[in-house]
């Protein structure tokens, strides 16, 4: 039987600049020049004159919210079961989906302060992903 | 000029609910239709309008149950809104009737979920919250359940008697499909975790079946079979709304957006919330149905938990309401569910779980993620 493997992220020409730097363990988000910041590729809808680049942003922020799957929803999860899902938001304000990772799932909680850490998956991905801060 | 009572349901016709691996979604929707047509009292070319979701979870194709039934419509429109589709159908319905595009219109939904499997999307070509693990809306709902435990003290018990007032709904409902399954509040309390904190109960059945309702002008309705159920009003709201300077703000994991939808359907209506005597919301997971109670203002927010835990959903309480058992316990038809059983108990259809002397019903829909934007819809039946 063929080796099931873990689903990788859909990089295309908008968000490539958010995956390169994440392959050099960089955090960007997509800013404006009015100070919004977005975790995907938008039109500013906080300013009338968007002047869209990347920025680096710090890495740190908390959990805002958490589950735990107990059951796997695609076979390449199943040997990480039980495993998390969270929602990290970062200092600067926007909201990721990511894993919590180098701590036990029931030492999670809202408000948990985490840090980024990049996991590389392959030559061209790497995920960033939160532990908690030391 | 207000559409307030224009309209009204005149047919119903639902098939069996379950595992049905040996019908086709168009062989179901096909049965649905000859069923509500029959209910009616109307003839295939009595309807010329037609409106159905495709797609999700192995739908009906097209124009086939047209086909199969010799339903001449001439409006076929096909919507895609998850599930706040049945709202939406209401809406778009009694707009076409409006503007003359159509005159007696069917509401359509059929799913062959079970045996496609077909729910969790397959990312064949990338998929970033897969690449984390994130699969479904099942995620979402019990993110949600977590930011209610934190900030208001939701426990499970409360999750738990949500799963449970339901059931007992369905346990006196023979076509229910947890008829028969009986739970008590350790069997909610021991029970499988699938993405925690919700346990199996937390979670809408999973099941093939099809729903075809059938929508009128308020004068033909009454000349029909079944006495007419009047559309009295409904209301769209979107949390997109709420994002502004704030592009975080599109997640609302601290509770669904509804106010828009319940001041426009209500505002038609001409009535308040302390009207509706009976209510069936969108429960795709126990805490959206908590979510909403909160939201279209039936307790103050973070009193969910607590309004459940003391019986008000049950006949008698404040708000009987997902009469049926609905999606967590009778049947999963996207809104459909909600939808037909508002009709069914403003007909007084309702069987054993008949609310007595009930004659207003609120029904609600959900589209869409917590962690993207949603759709909340409503509208609002009378008998």
């Amino acid at each position: 039987m063929p080796e099931i493997h873990k689903e990788l992220p859909a990089i295309n020409a908008s968000n490539r600049p958010y995956w390169e730097a994440a392959r050099r363990h960089e955090l960007v988000m997509y800013g404006c020049c009015c100070g919004a910041l977005y975790s995907h590729v938008t039109e500013c809808t906080a300013c009338g004159k968007p002047d869209m680049k990347w920025v680096r942003v710090s890495g740190r922020g908390e959990v805002f919210t958490f589950c735990v799957y107990r059951q796997a929803f695609h076979p390449a999860w199943k040997n990480d079961i039980p495993y998390n899902i969270a929602y990290v938001k970062l200092d600067e304000g926007p909201i990721l989906i990511s894993n919590i990772v180098g701590c036990d799932n029931k030492d999670i909680y809202i408000g948990m302060p985490v840090e980024v850490v990049f996991e590389d998956i392959t030559d061209e991905v790497t995920l960033p992903k939160f532990r908690p801060v030391r | 000029m207000s559409i307030r009572d224009k309209y009204a349901f005149a047919g119903v016709g639902l098939t069996q609910l379950g595992r049905l691996p040996e019908m086709t979604p168009d062989e179901l929707a096909t049965r649905a239709i000859k069923l509500a047509l029959e209910d009616a009292g109307l003839r295939p070319d009595d309807v010329d309008g037609y409106i159905y979701q495709g797609g999700i979870g192995g739908g009906s194709s097209d124009t086939v149950p047209l086909q199969m039934t010799g339903v001449p419509a001439a409006m076929v429109w096909q919507v895609t809104s998850l599930g706040s589709y049945a709202n939406v159908a209401v809406a778009m319905a009694i707009g076409a009737m409006e503007s003359g595009l159509c005159n007696t219109c069917i509401l359509l939904h059929a799913s062959s979920a079970t045996s496609r499997r077909s729910i969790v999307p397959a990312g064949a070509v990338g998929n970033t919250p897969g690449a984390y693990g994130w699969y479904g809306p099942g995620t979402t709902a019990a993110c949600m359940a977590r930011r209610f435990m934190h900030l208001y003290g939701l426990t499970r018990e409360q999750l738990g008697a949500v799963a449970l007032t339901l059931r007992e709904y369905a346990n006196k409902r023979p076509e229910a499909i947890m008829h028969d399954r009986r739970i008590t509040m350790d069997d909610y309390l021991n029970a499988r975790m699938v993405i925690e904190p919700l346990c199996l109960y937390d979670f809408c059945l999973v099941n093939d079946g099809a729903v075809a309702l059938i929508i009128t002008s308020a004068e033909r309705a009454r000349n029909l079979r079944k006495p007419p159920v009047y559309v009295m009003g409904y209301g769209m709201d979107h949390s997109l709304r709420k994002v502004g300077k704030s592009p975080e703000a599109i997640h609302h994991f601290d509770g669904f957006v509804t106010e828009k939808a319940a001041q426009q359907a209500f505002g038609m209506a001409g009535i308040t919330i302390k009207d509706i005597d009976v209510a069936e919301f969108y429960d795709a997971f126990t805490i959206f149905l908590l979510s909403q109670i909160e939201s279209y203002g039936f307790c103050g927010r973070g009193e969910g938990g607590a309004f459940v835990a003391a019986g008000n959903l049950k006949p008698g309480g404040q708000l009987p309401a997902n009469t049926s058992g609905t999606s967590l316990s009778w049947g999963y038809l996207m809104g459909f569910t909600q939808l037909t059983e508002g009709i069914r108990q403003m007909r007084g259809e309702g069987g054993e779980c008949q609310i007595k002397d009930a004659e207003i019903c609120l029904v609600t829909g959900l589209g869409g993620m917590v962690d993207n934007g949603s759709a909340a819809n409503c509208c609002i039946l009378r008998r």
